[in-house]
């Protein structure tokens, strides 16, 4: 499968040997990448309590740990949107990649925790301006249903996808407690034509959910943690924009996650092909990146209203400039100019070093707007003084290693009970291929089923 | 993808340059009614000149009206060709074929149509040059190149450049077909225009290269116009609801969802009109319900965050432009059909797989988006600038007369008719790609069933 031009030949056994060896047997890379980040969630959690013992009432104290949600939700919450696309857009290559993509849906765990302190920084929406008008609850209530909805939909969606690659997982253990653990999950999945067409429905739909949750949720936290806190910040395109960041960050992440994989031994399965399409789909991303960054900075600039001279100097050209240039820079021009280039872009170099770049300017991004929203400390019409930039103290730094040790701990044990390659998909996929003949040459035909066929 | 008939070359030759070289009974009926819309209109343009805009409902403050409404709903419906051959193109998207050109078609009847609307608005087409040519360099007197009347030519001419190109590019092996079957100045055109086309490996690989690069370098062009549009009101600060960063995407979007619908209406009317069932089938409608499904939600998203976030700040100005809108009449009748008809009737609908694969009720819920998207367009335009100044005694209102209205109607009849009269003499459907979808589309065994399926590489 891998790539086209990697012409491994794979079998069904195979696939299914492979994709199950870390979920069943584990390993010393496990076991050591579980204590590292194991430890790194610790020291999170030290930082945690230790800024929870200064309260609530000091809100710039928090801005870190607010871009560090967004930060999470932006690059691990976001990636499951890799799966949902190329699955509808039936793209061949996502077949290895899919499952890595959506397994990013047990970091909505560590999000639902890391969502409740927030609920405690933001005012309630009454005598300010917010995107509420007086709704009952706002902002509240509504942002938690959401990031709820978010994190069931996450956890449904990867169980939908994994449950015919957990029968195979209880098929394949031997009789002990992980095979009645598979045995409990795969429930009572034999693999008839009724379970797989409910399979697919179930997938279709929980991404149709999850693809508009996701933006929801962009939505309401990038308005309700960063623009009504700032007065006089008016400004439609940035939930937009945080929703398109996530979802260059989530390909980003991908990337990333695929990399870390052929290290750990799947390389006869990720070849270029993976590679290359996500490239493109970074390439494209990264280009709309720039047009919604400027689309947003020409407005405001060339207006200049005197209401939004302050925001302006606030978010682009004040405390954060150097944040701002360098967002730019590891977003759009470092990513362009690797991209470009056809033999860099069907590389698995190329993309890498992109997507690298994008997760350091993403994380970037949200410190300049959340932690800039934070430290703002006035209410009213406009935003008569300028905070200045608010730099991380320990606990902060505390706060960031910890919380992105913790995402990336939570996926690795979650790959202990769901297997990191959809076993499911690639078999299917190798199915659905053949060699043929067109004129002198002979072709891959990938096959499109017809629906009902 | 689903299973289809196996054609022959001969058989793709004969149906799709067959309606080219004989006119078919009803093109001539049709293209003079068409013909007399124009004229009509362009007598209306000609009375307009000779009587000045006192003739139009425009007045101060509403300045623009229905011609700067149907500039903006052309340059929109320009953004389909683009978006349906230059990225499905790209993607590989199998089902693009029997679509792009009639696509890359409408982007440059739209917007050639569209350019004209500026000159007609302005009422002396020929002060248009002061606008952007330096015309008097003693006094040195110069455009104004930060004003977005610079920008909005530069951009349309660009994209028209481009647009051209590209169906030119993309024409070329047809226009050999067509030679290789022709005598008398139809042979002598084909000839011209074919540039010696023989298809060789080496002209099929620069064709080939070709249609790539101008795929990828006209995307940028083509989000940059309506962008550019947008910026004419979005940098405007005196008007209310009009200054919002979102209004270059929101524009862009707004764009390709009427864009896309448009391209509906052009196919099934292709379909119905030449008889192509066997080449424009339900599969296309349905991949382009899909599209649409997604676009015109994304649509719908934009037009909720810009109307909500024009009310977050509670302003007096802002929040009686929206209640004008919304609920003053004849406003809210007008953008009661403008809800209704470009998300309300489509997005339901286009979720049911039996609605996407109807060809007449995808070709009625084209025609309903774009019915919304023009009056999406006047929603933006009018009311702002009616209450554009600050007290009430200088409020105004707008209603088009019937020059406008002539004029509108016009546009529309010479759209079709720049379609109707290619159709004469170039094929609408790109032969040499439809036969390359049939040289790649083989069929796999899987099990008992044989799965249609496509070549790669």
């Amino acid at each position: 499968m891998a790539s086209h031009a990697h012409h491994v030949e794979l079998d069904p056994a195979r696939v299914a040997r492979d994709g199950l060896a870390p979920t069943l047997a584990g390993g010393l890379r496990f076991f050591t990448a579980a204590r590292i980040l194991g430890g790194l969630f610790a020291v999170g959690i030290v930082g945690f309590v230790l800024r929870l013992s200064g309260g609530f009432e000091d809100r710039t104290a928090w801005g870190y740990y607010a871009a560090l949600f967004s930060f999470l939700l932006t690059t691990a919450g976001s990636a499951p949107f890799v799966a949902i696309g190329l699955r509808l857009t039936r793209a061949d290559w996502r077949r290895p990649i899919a499952r890595a993509a959506e397994l990013f849906g047990v970091v909505g765990l560590l999000l639902l925790l890391m969502f409740i302190p927030l609920l405690y920084l933001i005012p309630s929406a009454e005598g300010r301006r917010t995107i509420w008008f007086g709704l009952a609850g706002a902002p509240h209530l509504w942002d938690t249903l959401a990031v709820v909805l978010l994190v069931v939909c996450g956890l449904l969606m990867l169980y939908a996808s994994a449950v015919p690659d957990l029968a195979t997982a209880r098929d394949a253990s031997p009789p002990g407690p992980r095979r009645s653990v598979f045995a409990w999950l795969a429930g009572r999945w034999r693999g008839s034509a009724r379970q797989w067409a409910l399979q697919r429905g179930a997938l279709t739909l929980l991404g149709a959910f999850y693809f508009t949750l996701l933006v929801l949720v962009q939505t309401l936290l990038s308005t309700d943690f960063a623009v009504s806190l700032v007065p006089g910040w008016k400004d439609p395109l940035f939930p937009t924009y945080q929703a398109l960041t996530g979802f260059q960050a989530a390909v980003a992440t991908v990337v990333l996650a695929m990399v870390v994989l052929r290290w750990v031994g799947y390389k006869d399965y990720l070849g270029v092909d993976p590679f290359w399409g996500l490239a493109k789909v970074l390439l494209a991303l990264s280009l709309l990146w720039f047009y919604f960054w400027f689309s947003g900075l020409i407005v405001l600039w060339y207006g200049r209203q005197p209401v939004e001279e302050n925001i302006l100097k606030l978010f682009w050209f004040g405390p954060y400039l150097p944040l701002f240039l360098a967002t730019f820079v590891l977003n759009f021009v470092g990513p362009l100019l690797v991209l470009m280039w056809n033999p860099l872009r069907r590389s698995m170099v190329g993309p890498a070093i992109a997507s690298a770049m994008v997760i350091v300017g993403v994380f970037l991004d949200r410190v300049r707007f959340f932690v800039g929203a934070f430290s703002v400390e006035e209410a009213g019409h406009a935003l008569e003084h300028v905070p200045p930039a608010h730099l991380p103290d320990g606990i902060d730094l505390m706060l960031l290693v910890g919380g992105v040790g913790g995402a990336l701990f939570i996926y690795v044990m979650a790959t202990r009970l769901v297997p990191v390659l959809s076993i499911w998909e690639i078999r299917e996929g190798l199915l659905l291929r053949a060699r043929s003949a067109l004129v002198k040459l002979e072709v891959l035909v990938l096959g499109k089923p017809v629906r009902g066929g | 993808m689903e299973a289809r008939e196996r054609l022959t070359e001969a058989q793709i030759n004969e149906d799709l340059l067959g309606p080219t070289l004989r006119t078919p009974r009803w093109f001539w009926p049709v293209a003079g009614f068409l013909a007399s819309v124009v004229l009509a209109g362009a007598v209306s343009f000609g009375l307009m000149i000779n009587r000045g805009l006192g003739l139009t409902g425009l007045n101060r403050p509403v300045m623009w009206g229905a011609f700067i409404t149907t500039f903006v709903f052309w340059v929109g419906i320009s953004h389909a060709g683009v978006m349906i051959s230059s990225i499905l193109r790209l993607a590989q998207a199998e089902w693009r074929r029997p679509v792009t050109r009639a696509a890359e078609l409408l982007t440059v009847f739209a917007l050639s149509t569209a350019a004209l609307f500026p000159l007609i608005h302005v009422g002396r087409p020929w002060r248009l040059m002061y606008w952007f040519l330096p015309y008097d360099f003693p006094r040195m007197v110069w455009p104004n190149v930060r004003s977005p009347l610079i920008w909005d030519p530069a951009a349309i001419f660009t994209y028209l450049t481009g647009a051209s190109l590209f169906v030119f590019i993309a024409l070329l092996p047809d226009f050999a077909l067509a030679r290789d079957r022709t005598r008398g100045w139809r042979h002598k055109l084909y000839s011209v225009v074919s540039l010696g086309f023989r298809g060789s490996l080496r002209q099929w690989k620069l064709q080939a290269i070709a249609g790539i690069l101008l795929s990828a370098l006209i995307l940028p062009v083509f989000v940059s116009v309506h962008s550019i549009v947008s910026w004419d009101f979005a940098v405007a600060m005196s008007v209310e609801g009009w200054h919002a960063t979102i209004f270059a995407p929101y524009f862009v979007i707004g764009a390709v969802h009427s864009g896309v619908a448009a391209v509906v209406t052009i196919m099934a009317l292709m379909l119905w009109l030449f008889g192509w069932k066997r080449y424009i089938r339900s599969e296309h409608f349905d991949s382009l319900g899909k599209l649409e499904l997604a676009v015109g939600i994304g649509w719908f998203y934009f037009f909720f965050l810009e109307f909500v976030f024009g009310m977050v700040s509670l302003e007096g100005a802002e929040l009686a432009l929206k209640d004008m809108q919304m609920f003053q009449w004849p406003w809210s009748l007008l953008f009661g059909i403008f809800i209704v008809t470009a998300f309300f009737i489509p997005i339901p609908l286009w979720m049911f797989r039996r609605v996407r694969r109807s060809i007449l009720a995808m070709f009625l819920i084209s025609i309903s988006v774009n019915i919304g998207m023009w009056f999406e367009r006047f929603l933006i335009i009018v009311p702002g600038l009616a209450r554009k100044q600050p007290f009430a005694f200088t409020w105004g209102s707008y209603a088009p007369q019937p020059v406008e209205l002539i004029i509108v109607a016009a546009s529309f009849a010479l759209v079709l008719l720049g379609l109707l009269l290619f159709t004469r003499l170039f094929p609408p459907i790109p032969i040499y790609d439809m036969k390359e979808g049939q040289v790649l589309h083989k069929d796999i065994k899987v099990g008992r069933s044989t799965v249609p399926g496509i070549a790669r590489e």
